[in-house]
């Protein structure tokens, strides 16, 4: 049991800890402003070391935290419709059919670039309906999901490594979406990052209560006058928006849905009234810190934030189920 | 006195696959009783449960409640005036009993909203209060015991504040002290607040004991529906169990020699 003033002061620290990881962020890299020099450089006078971080810093850093708010919540909402603490955007292949789908549209319709996070949209739902009804045998079982999903994830990728490798990676942006490389990111792709994300995340507030009734099972969830099909099927799509705007402008980002709920759990625990602001919070400041460390660790070259979470990741998350007797549920 | 039947039964099938499972059932459940299921196992009680609750379809005929076909009853409102306690239960490892009992008022709610929060309190209350729970409320329902679990998730369907409660094997599980807690706490609920209860039991004589209306079931039809004392007979047993036991009357009322 977590007291009701422990979870407050987590989320209070988690929120403080983000803050000031993106004032570090910020200064991060060959250029360096003072935190005074950076008020005054964005909110007084123009200052060229400050604009030139407020164009490339700052959208990178802030669709790090869009970005990883979006894949934790989605995390979140998949684990609570399947019932499935392993349940995660990439390992059920919703960030590979988003990945594919965005692929093909910036290979063959450059002209549609501005629609990608709907074509994304689309691909995630893809996989995810294919996963859905190839899994639904008079009803979902957590575990068919899960085993679906790995198959038609294994599939989505493979065909996204062949179509990269056999156009020898000379589709500069397809490569970035394969890779999950957020370099090279402008206002505006954070702009259709922003507008998408938000929508998703105040949507998945409305869905907490039926989240949180979903952890019964599913023939008391009945009898408390909720429609568990009808249900699980608005919070997939809300999950399945939340992964694919994400994996449209940062590519696929494996473990970050999978850890970020976990080590929630541990910390404000399992309603979601709390799980899923706090999810959103921590999923920011987690792929943030990841973002950073590659971009600093192998100074002046950057490793992937996605490999650093995976890195990373893994042994963190090992450690967190170890220590604690209720993770494993 | 005609009493009122809140449930009326007409001509049920149901099959799973080619599996023909209720086969032309007809009942009706009478308004302010105890009536219980009994049977053997596979004789169809489980899936007419289901059936009653919405939980699965018929394939023809109909379940009215109160004159109401319940296939075309909204969940929501079916909710409302039906609570359901099912055998088998699970919560997350660190819900509260409180947080959990409070799930019971989510048929009132929109958006997960709450339009009468001091009513939802007040119906949250009164539950732990009935079933005794209130001393663990903020204790996580995962460490409590079997028989207090049971408790608990009866709490939860009185916060649905319904007149109407179906238990399925409510006893399966528990030692024989925590299963006469339960059968008692169901006998007050009917009695005093004068909820309509229809339960599965799988103790004969805890059926007989604590049940206005015994209804046994065989082969996916009704054999007999009445008072234990009017329907309990040898040939009952043998014809519903396939065994040979002996009936004795102990104060008044009859028991069965399960051996």
């Amino acid at each position: 049991m977590i007291s009701r003033r422990k979870k407050v002061i987590s989320f209070i620290v988690t929120a403080a800890a983000l803050l000031a990881l993106f004032l570090i962020s910020v200064n991060t890299g060959s250029l360096k402003v003072s935190p005074s020099e950076l008020f005054r450089g964005l909110f007084i006078e123009y200052d060229s070391n400050v604009a030139t971080i407020y164009d490339l810093r700052f959208p990178r850093i802030l669709i790090a935290m869009l970005g990883g708010a979006a894949m934790a919540v989605s995390g979140v909402l998949l684990q609570a419709v399947m019932k499935n603490p392993l349940a995660d955007p990439g390992i059920i292949g919703i960030s590979s059919g988003a990945s594919l789908v965005a692929v093909l549209i910036t290979a063959f319709f450059p002209k549609l670039y501005f629609f990608t996070p709907l074509f994304s949209f689309i691909g995630g739902m893809l996989a995810f309906l294919l996963v859905y009804s190839l899994s639904y045998k008079g009803g979902l079982s957590p575990l068919r999901i899960i085993l679906v999903g790995v198959a038609v994830n294994a599939m989505f990728t493979g065909l996204m490594s062949a179509f990269n490798s056999g156009t020898g990676s000379s589709y500069s942006g397809v490569a970035s979406i394969v890779n999950a490389n957020i370099t090279m990111k402008t206002w505006s792709d954070f702009e259709t990052l922003f507008i998408y994300t938000v929508i998703g995340l105040i949507l998945s507030f409305f869905v907490t209560g039926q989240c949180n009734l979903l952890q019964l099972e599913d023939k008391t969830a009945r009898s408390l006058g909720v429609n568990v099909t009808k249900s699980r099927m608005i919070i997939s799509v809300i999950a399945v928006l939340l992964a694919a705007i994400s994996t449209a402008v940062i590519g696929p980002i494996s473990f970050l849905g999978l850890i970020v709920p976990h080590i929630a759990r541990l910390l404000v625990g399992s309603n979601h009234r709390l799980l899923i602001p706090y999810s959103a919070v921590l999923g920011a400041f987690i792929f943030l810190l990841a973002d950073t460390i590659g971009r600093t660790v192998a100074y002046p070259y950057e490793i992937s934030a996605a490999v650093i979470m995976s890195v990373i990741g893994g042994p963190f998350f090992i450690i967190l189920l170890r220590r604690s007797s209720h993770a494993g549920k | 006195m005609p009493e009122n039947e809140v449930f009326k039964i007409k001509n049920l099938h149901f099959a799973y696959g080619k599996h023909e499972v209720i086969k032309g059932l007809d009942l009706g459940i009478k308004e302010g009783a105890v009536t219980t299921l009994i049977g053997a196992n596979g004789c169809g009680k489980t899936t007419l449960f289901n059936l009653i609750t919405k939980n699965l379809k018929p394939d023809s005929g109909e379940v009215l409640l109160n004159g109401e076909d319940v296939s075309r009853t909204k969940l929501k409102d079916f909710a409302k005036k039906v609570a359901i306690v099912h055998q088998y239960n699970t919560a997350p490892p660190d819900l509260t009993v409180e947080k959990l009992v409070e799930y019971g008022r989510s048929p009132y709610h929109t958006m997960g909203l709450s339009p009468d929060p001091a009513e939802d309190e007040e119906k949250v209350k009164f539950a732990l209060q009935i079933t005794d729970t209130e001393k663990i409320k903020d204790k996580p329902v995962s460490e409590l015991s079997g028989g207090q679990k049971q408790r608990v998730w009866i709490a939860m369907a009185l916060a649905q504040d319904t007149k109407i409660l179906f238990l399925d094997e409510p006893t399966t599980y528990l030692d024989v002290r925590y299963q006469l807690d339960i059968l008692r706490l169901v006998r007050k609920l009917n009695r005093e607040f004068g909820i309509t209860v229809i339960m599965v039991l799988h103790d004969i004589n805890q059926s007989l004991y604590y049940s206005d209306e015994i209804v046994a079931m065989k082969e996916g039809k009704i054999i007999t529906h009445g008072k234990p004392e009017e329907v309990i007979s040898s040939e009952l047993v043998k014809q519903v169990y396939g065994v040979d036991l002996k009936i004795q009357q102990v104060d008044g009322k009859p028991f069965v020699i399960p051996v």
